[in-house]
C-alpha cells in the first residue's frame, strides 16, 4: 500500500467499507447544520468549534476533551478513522491533524470531501451515527506530539532563519491587501500582511476543481513551482490553521515532507505587539 | 464604523505602503463585518427583514451549490442543472446575481456562495434543523 494510500481512501473505497465494524466515520464540517441534510451512512458530526478546541483558551482542545471525544466517537485502538466534511475538506483535516498531534495512527481522509462523495452520485442518508458500545479503558490515550504543530515561537525562530514558511491563505491576503477573505471578517487580525521570509501558495492550488488532491506528480509540480523544497522542514500557516491544516496534509501525510501546521496563524502573528509583519509579493 | 484617522507622514516609502495597506484592510473588514450582520439579520426567521422571504426552492439552490462546489464553487454547468431541477431556467438564475446582497457570485468559470448566500443558507439549514 502506498503513502497516498495509507491516508487517503476514494468514495468506492469507503462505499466499500461502511459495514467495517472497525470504521469510524468523522464528518467536521465548517457549518455543522450541513450534517443534517445528510450524511455518508453511520458518520458522527463534530463540531470543529466546540470539539476541537479548547473552550476558554485560545488552544486546540487538552488531552482529556480529546479522550472524550473519541470515546463518544466509539474510537478504539483497533479503530480505522475516516474523516470528511464540507468546503473540500478545510476542518476535516484540521481535525485529521488534531487526531495525529494526539497519537491516533489509522487515520484517513475521503478525498474531497461531501462534495465529491455527492459529485460520485453516492448517497446520503439521514439515521443518526453508529453506535459503538466501547469502554473508556479501550480509548486511546491522547499523547500530544510536539512535531507537527508549530507554536509562535517556533514559527519566529523560523523565520530569523529563513527557514520555509508556507502562507497558503489568498494572494490578496499575503499581499497585505485584505485581512480575511469576504465572510470570515470577524476572523481578521489587527494587522495585514505576511511572515516576513514566508512564500505564497495558495492551498486549492493542490487540489482540482472537483476538491479531490492532485496527484502526486502534479502535487510535486506545483509544490516545485511555488518554491516549496520538500527535503526542507516547513511551517504551514492560513488565518487561523484549517487551510494550512489541508496543506499540511499533503505535505507530511501524503508526500512524507517534514511538516508542521502553525494553528496560530495570520489571527495570532499579525495580532500581537512587536511581530515584525512584510507587505506585498 | 468608527471614523479613520488621519495617517501621520511615514518616515519612509516601504512603511507607508504597509500602513496604507493596513487601514484599507481594517475598512475591508468593517466592510465585510457590517455586510455579514446584515445578511444575518435579513436572513434570520422571525425578525425584521428588508428582504423578501425566500422560497423553499431558491434556498435549496443555494445548499447544492454549496454542497456541490466545495470550496472552488460548481461551474455552469452544474448551475444549470441545479437550477433547472429547482424549476429555474438561466434567466431565473441571473436573480441571484443580483443586487446588494446577491447570494451567488462568479469567480472565473465558478459559481460560489457569496457571504450574504452563506448566512441566508446557514440560517435555513438552523431552522430547518428546529
Amino acid at each position: 500500500m502506498s503513502r497516498r494510500e495509507r491516508v487517503l481512501i476514494d468514495g468506492a473505497g469507503l462505499q466499500a467499507r461502511l459495514d467495517d465494524p472497525r470504521l469510524v466515520l468523522v464528518e467536521v464540517d465548517e457549518r455543522p447544520a450541513i450534517y443534517r441534510e445528510g450524511h455518508i451512512a453511520g458518520a458522527h458530526c463534530v463540531d470543529p468549534r466546540r470539539d476541537l478546541q479548547d473552550p476558554l483558551v485560545r488552544d486546540i482542545a487538552g488531552p482529556a476533551a480529546i479522550a472524550k471525544l473519541w470515546h463518544r466517537l466509539g474510537i478504539t485502538r483497533e479503530s480505522s478513522v475516516v474523516l470528511y466534511g464540507d468546503k473540500s475538506n478545510w476542518w476535516a483535516c484540521f481535525g485529521f491533524w488534531l487526531f495525529r498531534v494526539y497519537g491516533l495512527r489509522r487515520l484517513r481522509l475521503l478525498d474531497g470531501g461531501r462534495q465529491a462523495w455527492l459529485a460520485d452520485g453516492r448517497a446520503f442518508d439521514r439515521d443518526g451515527p453508529r453506535r459503538h458500545s466501547v469502554a473508556l479503558t479501550d480509548v486511546p490515550r491522547p499523547r500530544r506530539r510536539a512535531d507537527l504543530r508549530a507554536d509562535r515561537a517556533a514559527v519566529a525562530a523560523a523565520a530569523q532563519a529563513g527557514q520555509q514558511l508556507i502562507d497558503v491563505r489568498t494572494a490578496a491576503e499575503f499581499r497585505g491587501e485584505v485581512l480575511s477573505e469576504p465572510g470570515y471578517g470577524h476572523e481578521a487580525a489587527q494587522r495585514a500582511g505576511h511572515i516576513p521570509s514566508a512564500i505564497s501558495l495558495p492551498w486549492e492550488r493542490l487540489v482540482g476543481a472537483d476538491g479531490r488532491i492532485l496527484r502526486d506528480a502534479a502535487l510535486r509540480e506545483r509544490l516545485a513551482a511555488g518554491g516549496v523544497k520538500l527535503e526542507l522542514p516547513s511551517i504551514t500557516y492560513c488565518r487561523i490553521g484549517e487551510r494550512s491544516a489541508h496543506t499540511w496534509f499533503v505535505l507530511h501525510e501524503v508526500l512524507g515532507a517534514p511538516a508542521r501546521n502553525y494553528d496560530g496563524s495570520w489571527a495570532e502573528w499579525g495580532s500581537m505587539i512587536g511581530m515584525p509583519i512584510a507587505v506585498g509579493d | 464604523m468608527h471614523d479613520v484617522p488621519e495617517l501621520d507622514p511615514p518616515p519612509c516609502a516601504r512603511e507607508a505602503v504597509a500602513a496604507i495597506r493596513g487601514e484599507l484592510g481594517t475598512l475591508r473588514a468593517s466592510i465585510d463585518r457590517i455586510e455579514r450582520r446584515l445578511g444575518n439579520l435579513e436572513a434570520a426567521p422571525g425578525r425584521p427583514s428588508a428582504a423578501p422571504p425566500r422560497s423553499e426552492r431558491y434556498l435549496r439552490v443555494l445548499v447544492e451549490v454549496y454542497e456541490r462546489g466545495g470550496q472552488p464553487g460548481v461551474d455552469s454547468e452544474t448551475l444549470a442543472l441545479i437550477g433547472r431541477s429547482h424549476g429555474y431556467d438561466r434567466r431565473g438564475l441571473g436573480g441571484f446575481f443580483t443586487g446588494a446582497r446577491a447570494p451567488l457570485e462568479r469567480l472565473g468559470d465558478r459559481v460560489r456562495l457569496t457571504p450574504s448566500g452563506e448566512a441566508l443558507m446557514a440560517a435555513y439549514l438552523e431552522g430547518a434543523a428546529e
